[in-house]
């Protein structure tokens, strides 16, 4: 009875999948089987080509498209990537050879040996800066190649380890299934980059990519997320590594170093890092090139030279002309074709949500200094639920101190937050209009819709029936953020062509779609012209209205005066004044903060 | 009969007017790793196949002309084993083959009937009629080097400090000295070299303070002439004993500054002239330099002589294609299994005069006991006094 039920619900979920294949499904799905499809054939068709090399360069070609999920996805740019490709050709060869485990199995062995690696590294990059990742990758890089040929024993020295033929699923291991493998390794590490940047954490890592900060204050685990997909890429490396090995029949350190991810960085690159088939393009473009030079006659030394020479003088050019690669280029420069002008979106507004919980918070005693500093001194805050609270004061006074510490992100030195409730729900805005620009507006507000599992790589990339439901919910709540704010109609805009007034709604939108209890906003009208300081005010107004406690840091006073119930006035990290509006406005320390003394 | 042959090679008719179908003969070595190494090899290799074109390759009826293609192996057993697979693709006839990663490339080869002539290492394992029937070797093997130096350097009641460096040059040597030395007492140290290290002093002094008297460094070229300065410039004036890598030009390039140092510097390699006398190296020395010019060293000796290096190794590819053309004309077809079984068969009078062939059981082409002993004075290097075989040698001329 209960395998029945089993069977009905596999059922159930296969056929939802495939539904949800078929309503995701576009040309460029169509375009890509076909190519897949077509490149499966090669074998069968009466073409003199070396089976063997096109193997080889698709197996660096999935390692490619591997990089490319930590680099394009990540943001994480890697130049040792060659290290994890290292880690599983290596971790397999020695199963094999050492351990005469099964080909299957030794494979299994290097991909989880090349993840774990890939995981540890991942875990510190993800807290690093760009420019400290490529450093610190780079090392990595020099010192497998070190290691490896600093022990002979575990890499074979340099006559290397030497694997006997492997079989997979009792098939032998022939140039043809290696070609066939290679091009099953390609198609599946694209279809990986596919889902996972599609699903909610590749897209609070996009998010990520482009504003670090803003991803994070709308709760997206960045450090978390970026450790995971380092791991996925170097799976992946190590699987295109382990079976390199095969290909080859021999473990070679020599063949491992530094250029290797150096050759695999400019393959991504060339290609761009940020389309899935990016890396696999750069690959193509770099195998070519050794091809052609191949054609002219030189020897094998000259002809190297001339590659060489040749992918520095494309890298270059390509840099230089077309900055994202080849793939993301195509692509802009089509959309540019269809138009890319900020584009104007109506403005029709939806009910926001009822908060079941409205919650207030209070803050007593919050102190923190930045060296010499003081920005908050002993500040006291009740934040009553379901109210705008603003907190005014001239620049320098510690408002956003005082805003950072209430949603966590700044621990404060002394004093306490608390919240009612037992529900998380704190949200910031940022002081900038801090869009993710190259993600649409549902994108954008899908960084902050958080599906009921979190961001999980793994269960994304798997697709499990549980992900996708999370993933439509999460959708689902993006979408209504977006029309609570009047974004509805401009779901598949990309925010950098929508015009300023709808990025700052979109930005507020991002902060709605985590569903908070308490929204803190920074300066939301910053740049603002007068009709959009209107639309903001009755924006604000009706999330209150629907229970959502609001803290305002705000210049505008027109937009104070209009929407807040009570406000805070701070001056050098102090509480000056604190009451309604009318109260403040009277009180003698305010006026002096304000306008250097009393109004006679 | 091969001075004339050389002649008609040198003199004759030009390689352009040779017709037929061409028949590619790749050369696998190390053009970028060790650039004299995989330099000499295709040199000979290519003079081999101008010999064999110029005087008409024959088989069933139809012409046929040979073509060298260089592919660099990098040192890489990865590099060299694709080069293999670009052989086969290629529809190569034969791989002529410094050596490193046969122990990988020789199935593949050996799947497409592709015979395989290992012309510079030496290592034990590489050769094995029985488990590996397409590869074969010219060139002195680690067995009969290795056991010669043991024989030559015992009866001196040195010390011996053996060093290695981690290629698989020095790693196959290791094996050989192994058994060569092996229960020997006089063997007071045995240190591993990194091979792309630059200095290896602290393996040296290592060395020094086990009580060496003497050292055998078993190593690339860069990797001997480290040793040498670190020894020399620590005052540490022991004997200092090699493979035939000790003769490798680019010892005497590192050193030129300290001539001195080199002096005294003891190799083994395979003898050069043979017992018919020096006619034919030296006219086979003759086409090599009229060829592509006299292998200068790049230093001078004292009296402001260029230094020449014979061309030793490229002898071994020279005579490798030439067995190789004489199989397939044996066989009457240009490859395959015909031609690798007419390996085993064939022999032709080498360059130098000895006779080269293999057979089922052997597939050497340089007999253990054709090692001889050289020593370097002024940039020169001489046949040692202190060996009959050596001592019977003629000296061979290395300067101009």
């Amino acid at each position: 009875m209960a395998g029945t039920a089993a069977l009905v619900q596999t059922r159930n979920a296969v056929v939802e999948a495939a539904h949800e294949a078929r309503v995701g499904w576009n040309r460029r799905a169509t375009a890509a089987v076909v190519v897949l499809a077509l490149a499966a054939l090669v074998p069968a068709l009466p073409l003199d080509v070396s089976l063997d090399g096109l193997a080889a360069d698709l197996y660096l070609g999935a390692a490619a498209v591997g990089l490319g999920m930590i680099v394009g996805l990540g943001g994480m740019p890697s130049l040792g990537h060659g290290a994890f490709v290292a880690i599983g050709a290596f971790g397999t060869a020695l199963l094999s050879d050492r351990l005469d485990w099964p080909t299957e199995a030794a494979l299994v062995g290097g991909v989880v040996v090349a993840a774990i690696a890939g995981a540890a590294v991942g875990t510190v990059a993800g807290f690093l800066r760009p420019a400290l990742v490529a450093v610190v990758s780079w090392l990595i890089a020099w010192l497998v190649f070190l290691g490896l040929a600093a022990f002979p024993s575990v890499s074979g020295g340099s006559q290397g380890l030497i694997l006997e033929e492997g079989t997979v699923v009792g098939l032998r291991l022939s140039a043809t299934l290696h070609y066939e493998l290679g091009v099953a390794l390609a198609a599946l590490a694209l279809l990986v980059f596919v889902v996972l940047s599609r699903s909610p954490a590749g897209v609070a890592l996009a998010a990520a990519r482009q504003n670090r900060a803003a991803a994070e204050g709308l709760g997206a685990p960045v450090a978390r997320l970026r450790a995971a997909v380092f791991a996925l890429g170097a799976g992946i490396g190590g699987l295109a590594g382990g079976l390199a090995v095969y290909l080859a029949g021999v473990a070679d350190a020599a063949a491992y170093g530094p250029l290797l991810s150096a050759k695999l960085f400019i393959a991504v690159v060339l290609g761009g890092a940020v389309a899935p088939a990016g890396g696999l393009v750069g690959v193509a473009v770099l195998a070519a090139l050794s091809r052609l030079v191949e054609l002219g006659g030189l020897d094998s030394v000259q002809a190297a030279r001339v590659e060489a020479l040749l992918v520095a003088v494309i890298v270059l050019a390509a840099l230089g002309t077309i900055e994202r690669g080849l793939l993301p280029s195509l692509t802009d420069w089509r959309r540019r074709r269809r138009g890319g002008e900020p584009r104007e979106v109506a403005a029709a507004r939806h009910e926001p949500p009822i908060v079941d919980a409205p919650a207030s918070v209070r803050g007593r005693g919050l102190t923190k200094r930045f060296g010499s500093v003081t920005a908050l001194e002993d500040v006291d805050l009740d934040i009553q639920a379901a109210t705008v609270h603003a907190l005014i004061g001239p620049n320098g006074s510690g408002k956003t101190t005082a805003l950072a510490v209430l949603a966590g992100a700044v621990a404060p030195d002394a004093g306490t937050v608390a919240m009612s409730g037992h529900e998380p729900g704190v949200v910031r805005t940022l002081q900038a209009t801090a869009v993710f620009p190259e993600l649409t507006a549902l994108e954008n507000a899908l960084v902050g819709a958080r599906p009921g599992l979190g961001h999980r790589v793994a269960r994304a990339v798997l697709a499990t029936p549980k992900a996708r439901a999370d993933a439509r919910a999460a959708r689902a709540g993006a979408q209504s953020a977006l029309d609570v704010v009047g974004l509805g109609a401009a779901a598949d805009v990309r925010a950098h062509e929508l015009p300023g007034s709808a990025q700052r709604r979109l930005m507020i939108a991002s902060a709605l779609a985590t569903r908070p209890r308490v929204l803190l906003l920074d300066e939301p009208t910053a740049g603002a012209g007068y009709s959009e300081v209107d639309l903001l005010a009755d924006l604000i107004r009706d999330l209150r209205s629907s229970g959502l406690t609001i803290v305002l840091v705000e210049h505008n006073l027109r937009l104070v005066r209009r929407v807040a119930d009570r406000i805070t006035v701070l001056e050098a990290g102090r509480v000056i004044a604190d009451g309604t509006i009318d109260e403040v406005v009277e009180n003698e320390a305010v006026l002096k903060a304000y306008l250097g003394g009393p109004r006679n | 009969m091969v001075a004339a042959l050389l002649a008609g090679g040198c003199g004759g008719s030009d390689e352009s007017e040779a017709t037929g179908k061409p028949l590619t003969i790749y050369v696998n070595a190390p053009f970028s790793g060790t650039p004299f190494v995989g330099e000499t090899i295709a040199r000979g290799a290519e003079l081999g196949a101008h010999i064999v074109n110029n005087r008409g390759l024959n088989v069933g009826g139809e012409a046929y002309v040979l073509k060298v293609k260089r592919a660099d192996n990098r040192l890489s057993p990865q590099s060299a084993v694709a080069n293999v697979r670009r052989a086969v693709d290629d529809d190569a006839v034969a791989v002529v083959d410094e050596g490193t990663g046969v122990d990988a490339s020789w199935r593949i080869a050996a799947d497409a009937k592709l015979p395989v002539g290992i012309t510079y290492q030496g290592g034990i394992g590489l050769v094995d009629p029985e488990s590996r029937p397409n590869v074969f070797r010219v060139a002195p093997n680690d067995h009969g080097l290795a056991f010669r130096l043991a024989e030559y350097i015992i009866p001196k009641r040195l010390k011996i400090a053996l060093l290695v460096d981690d290629s698989g040059y020095g790693q196959e040597g290791k094996k050989a000295l192994g058994q060569a030395f092996k229960g020997e007492e006089s063997v007071v140290a045995r240190i591993d070299l990194p091979a792309a290290a630059t200095d290896v002093a602290p393996q040296v002094l290592r060395a020094r303070r086990a009580g060496a008297t003497a050292v055998l460094v078993w190593a690339q070229a860069p990797v001997i002439a480290a040793t040498i300065t670190a020894a020399r410039s620590a005052g540490w004036d022991v004997p200092i004993y090699t493979p035939p890598s000790g003769a490798d030009p680019l010892i005497r390039q590192q050193l030129s500054g300290h001539p001195d140092w080199l002096d005294g510097l003891t190799f083994a390699s395979g003898r050069m002239t043979s017992e018919v006398g020096t006619s034919p190296f030296f006219t086979f020395v003759q086409s090599f330099e009229a060829a592509y010019g006299p292998q200068r060293v790049g230093v001078q000796t004292a009296d402001g002589s260029d230094v020449i290096q014979p061309p030793e190794y490229a002898m071994y590819a020279f005579d490798f294609v030439r067995v190789l053309a004489a199989a397939m004309e044996a066989a009457g077809a240009v490859r395959g299994e015909a031609v690798i079984r007419a390996l085993n068969r064939v022999t032709i009078a080498g360059a130098n005069g000895d006779e080269r062939g293999f057979n089922l059981v052997n597939h050497e082409g340089v007999i253990d006991d054709d090692v001889y002993f050289a020593r370097f004075r002024d940039m020169t290097f001489a046949p040692v006094e202190d060996d009959l075989l050596s001592a019977s040698l003629p000296n061979v001329e290395q300067t101009r």
